[in-house]
């Protein structure tokens, strides 16, 4: 048992984050900046496993939360769907927690990491939160999940209503709740927020959202200095850690090998053959092996416009929580998945295809995500429309009874010899 | 459920209706008349604007059966609820075509992409989705009534036309009359002897939103009428609720009655969240009064607390003395998959038994259903010997 309560899963997060950071920096050759990865990892869940000890509050809170709150409120955050993810991709113990999950009531049809979530906290495999917070940005899925684990974990929650369209009254309205959740955090922490904390967090915001759009730059350059794995953990920097330290020295870290890479004309992969586009996410339990046969094709991942391609717009540090307000507005994730389909989301990936001379594009169709599969067939045609073939790969990103290693490698290689036949 | 159909002249109108639909005779006439008809989406469209503007507003429904949905599974994807998988390929293959407008709320992943790739695909001069928010705060108010306001400037902006106070007055007239009438039909299912069996019920509602609110309006009152006369009378071995996902489809409420329960209400967007709560004009503007109406009436699953939709379901349990509750969810409907494992403990807690369908829309209740029906109404019977 650990300070955390019962944290053995987190305790494990830590041992195999620290020890995959310690195996990578010995490795010839190996970038820095994924040891810093798995380090930044290892940071994450020790601050989770720390909180009780140094008197903190835990928050549980659905993915694309304004975290930011709640480091300037030093509040220690534990994103959901990240921890299921782990499970699956560190320790490959995503079964136990889904059985769970379907024990609880929780529909196969719901998105699986929210019922590996609810499985985790029913198992008390992960710390009890001090408080639950969850948002519609960015489905259903993430609405509705909150109130089931506020009851299996008894702690108090908020959820946070997040407009559907992009104006100026929608902004103030998520404004608003913004406001009202400080002041029920303040409540249950009895601490109060601290603003000129959350200013520097902004300022820093800024500089990691620089960061980005400079790595999206770099990842233009022939040959990729990048390979598939590489996004995972790119995207994982704003998701675990918003304008923090941490977030700013491993894109740093990464903006500069990129610049290395290119410079020296060192590609991810020892003979590029394929640029490809990778539209949502591939099964994390596959990673591993996604990664070998991208290497052994000559597949490299070079825009991921639906996770890495931020909207333009600087935030505003002397006005925090409007900036706290905007950024969810900035976020790739917001124009692609979450707001009306008629906007810049298609354009965007179109966009994307042209400027990264993307031979193709891989489109994988995560069957917990019903919103975004939805938009398959639209991004499909507007990408044939530019002659670039998409190639679409039914998935779950954690349950690996969906498809098997075999069955992806093997449509993988079709589409692979598609591709050289042009 | 003992006892035949209802065979009165008026439902007899209503079920025409419905066997006609998209193309009712009503509906072409209008359309002759070159007047305008709008579908809608999701039970959050505030269909008094449209009346008030002078255009017949129509529910997008599904096929009133179990169908291969091919042309939209390879459009919306095999992952999205068959609820719009079965409306997006009735529009697809043009069988709403006369529609001049289609509007939508933000309601859930479904009704939104929906209606994204209506407007993608389908030729529709008019489009328009509202921002809905999840709260019922004061806060989710604002934002909604501004959303409203939005809706109505969009729509006299599109026509070239104002809708005035005078006009959205008589559409809130005419809608409240509408639920008041409702209300009244679902107060005689509180009987232990009902003149209307809940298929039969399901009609009417059906035809409730495919006809002109003022013909409705005139037929419901000889219904009603035709109602307090009949001898004929529907009672069954339990009482039962049905709740869930959309569902329209009275041959289901007929497969679960001919096995011996009588549906006596449920807790459904195309039936009691359709007309529960009316509009009060109480001291504030029209508009506003509409959008505090869709924004408080009986909640979908998509709101947050569900505590108030849990609430409102334990009431009506009383208030209609059910027996057990059926829960049908149509795959990938996830709001209401999400809130089933806490209204279940809701209701075991007041001793209510609960039956959860995993069902696709418009299934006719046949099969598997059947069988569990049928073993739930045993169980029932079992508990009050």
């Amino acid at each position: 048992m650990s300070s955390a309560g019962t944290s053995t899963k987190i305790e494990t997060f830590i041992q195999t984050a620290n020890l995959l950071s310690r195996m990578n920096r010995s490795q010839p050759g190996a970038r820095e900046s994924r040891t810093l990865y798995y380090r930044m990892l290892a940071d994450y869940y020790n601050n989770i496993h720390r909180a009780r000890q140094e008197g903190k509050l835990i928050a549980a809170h659905t993915v694309f939360f304004p975290t930011e709150v709640l480091y300037a409120m030093d509040i220690v955050p534990m994103h959901m769907e990240t921890t299921t993810w782990l499970s699956a991709f560190l320790l490959k113990e995503q079964s136990e927690l889904l059985a769970k999950g379907s024990e609880l009531g929780l529909a196969p049809e719901i998105c699986s990491p929210h019922r590996g979530v609810a499985g985790m906290f029913a198992l008390q495999e992960i710390p009890k939160p001090d408080v639950i917070l969850w948002s519609n940005l960015i489905c259903d899925n993430t609405a509705k999940s909150g109130e089931l684990l506020m009851e299996l974990t008894g702690s108090p929650g908020y959820f946070l209503d997040n407009p559907f369209q992009d104006s100026p009254g929608e902004l103030d309205y998520l404004i608003g709740e913004l406001k009202e959740m400080v002041t029920f955090l303040e409540e249950v922490s009895g601490k109060k927020m601290n603003w000129e904390k959350l200013s520097e967090i902004i300022e820093r915001t800024n500089k990691e959202i620089d960061l980005y759009r400079e790595i999206n730059e770099l990842r233009k350059a022939v040959p990729s200095p990048m390979n598939i794995s590489g996004y995972l953990e790119l995207i994982s920097a704003d998701y675990l850690f918003p304008g923090q330290v941490q977030a700013i020295e491993y894109l740093t870290k990464l903006r500069d090998e990129l610049k290395s890479s290119i410079l020296n004309k060192e590609g991810a992969v020892t003979n590029e053959r394929f640029r490809l586009m990778n539209l949502f996410i591939p099964p994390l339990h596959l990673l591993g092996s996604l990664v070998n046969i991208f290497d052994e094709q000559g597949a490299v991942s070079v825009a991921e416009p639906m996770f890495t391609r931020w909207s333009d717009g600087k935030l505003d540090p002397s006005k925090p929580l409007r900036s706290v307000a905007q950024k969810s507005f900035l976020i790739p994730e917001r124009r692609s998945m979450y707001g009306p389909l008629k906007g810049p989301a298609i354009p965007d990936i179109v966009e994307s295809a042209e400027q990264y001379q993307v031979d193709g594009a891989i489109y994988w169709a995560f069957m917990g995500c019903r919103h975004t599969c939805a938009a398959i067939k639209v991004i499909k045609e507007a990408l044939n429309e530019i002659d670039v073939p998409m190639l679409t790969i039914d998935c779950d990103i954690i349950d690996p009874t969906v498809n098997s290693e075999d069955e992806v490698r093997e449509q993988l290689m079709q589409f692979f010899e598609m591709l050289e036949d042009r | 459920m003992n006892t035949k159909s209802t065979c009165l002249p008026t439902f007899e109108r209503f079920r025409a209706v419905n066997k006609a639909f998209p193309k009712t005779q009503e509906i072409s006439e209008i359309k002759q008349r070159g007047e305008k008809v709008f579908g809608w989406l999701c039970t959050y469209v505030p269909e008094e604007i449209i009346h008030a503007a002078g255009i017949l507003p129509v529910r997008i429904t599904g096929y009133p059966r179990e169908m291969e949905l091919e042309d939209a599974n390879a459009y919306l994807y095999i992952n999205n609820c068959s609820f719009s998988r079965s409306c997006f390929q009735m529009g697809i293959s043009g069988e709403y075509d006369y529609l001049d407008g289609v509007v939508a709320g933000s309601t859930c992943d479904g009704a939104r992409r929906l209606f994204d790739l209506w407007r993608h695909y389908i030729d529709i001069p008019y489009s328009h989705i509202l921002t809905v928010p999840r709260k019922f705060t004061s806060r989710a108010h604002s934002l909604y009534y501004d959303q409203v306001k939005l809706f109505k400037s969009s729509l006299e902006q599109y026509l070239e036309t104002h809708i005035d106070d005078a006009k959205l007055l008589n559409s809130i007239q005419v809608y409240n009359e509408a639920r008041g009438k409702l209300k009244k039909l679902y107060e005689l299912r509180k009987a232990d002897k009902t003149p209307i069996s809940g298929s039969e019920t399901m009609e009417v509602l059906n035809a409730s939103f495919r006809m002109t609110k003022e013909s409705f309006n005139k037929h419901l009152d000889i219904l009603l009428d035709e109602l307090s006369r009949s001898r004929e009378k529907h009672h069954g071995e339990a009482r039962l609720m049905v709740m869930g996902s959309v569902m329209n489809n009275p041959e289901f409420i007929k497969s679960i009655e001919d096995l011996g329960g009588l549906v006596v209400t449920d807790e459904l967007c195309t039936s009691t969240r359709y007309w529960s709560d009316p509009v009060v004009v109480d001291g504030v503007e029209p508009l506003e009064a509409i959008s505090k109406r869709y924004l408080n009436n009986y909640p979908c699953a998509r709101m947050v607390p569900s505590e108030e939709r849990f609430d409102r379901i334990k009431k009506m349990i009383r208030e209609y003395r059910v027996d057990g509750v059926i829960s049908q969810i149509i795959r990938y409907c996830v709001p209401y998959a999400h809130d089933l494992p806490l209204i279940t403990q809701r209701l075991q807690e007041i001793g209510i038994p609960i039956l959860s369908l995993d069902v696709e829309y418009g299934t006719s209740g046949s099969g598997q259903v059947r069988t569990r029906v049928q073993a739930f109404l045993e169980m029932l019977e079992a508990r009050k010997r």
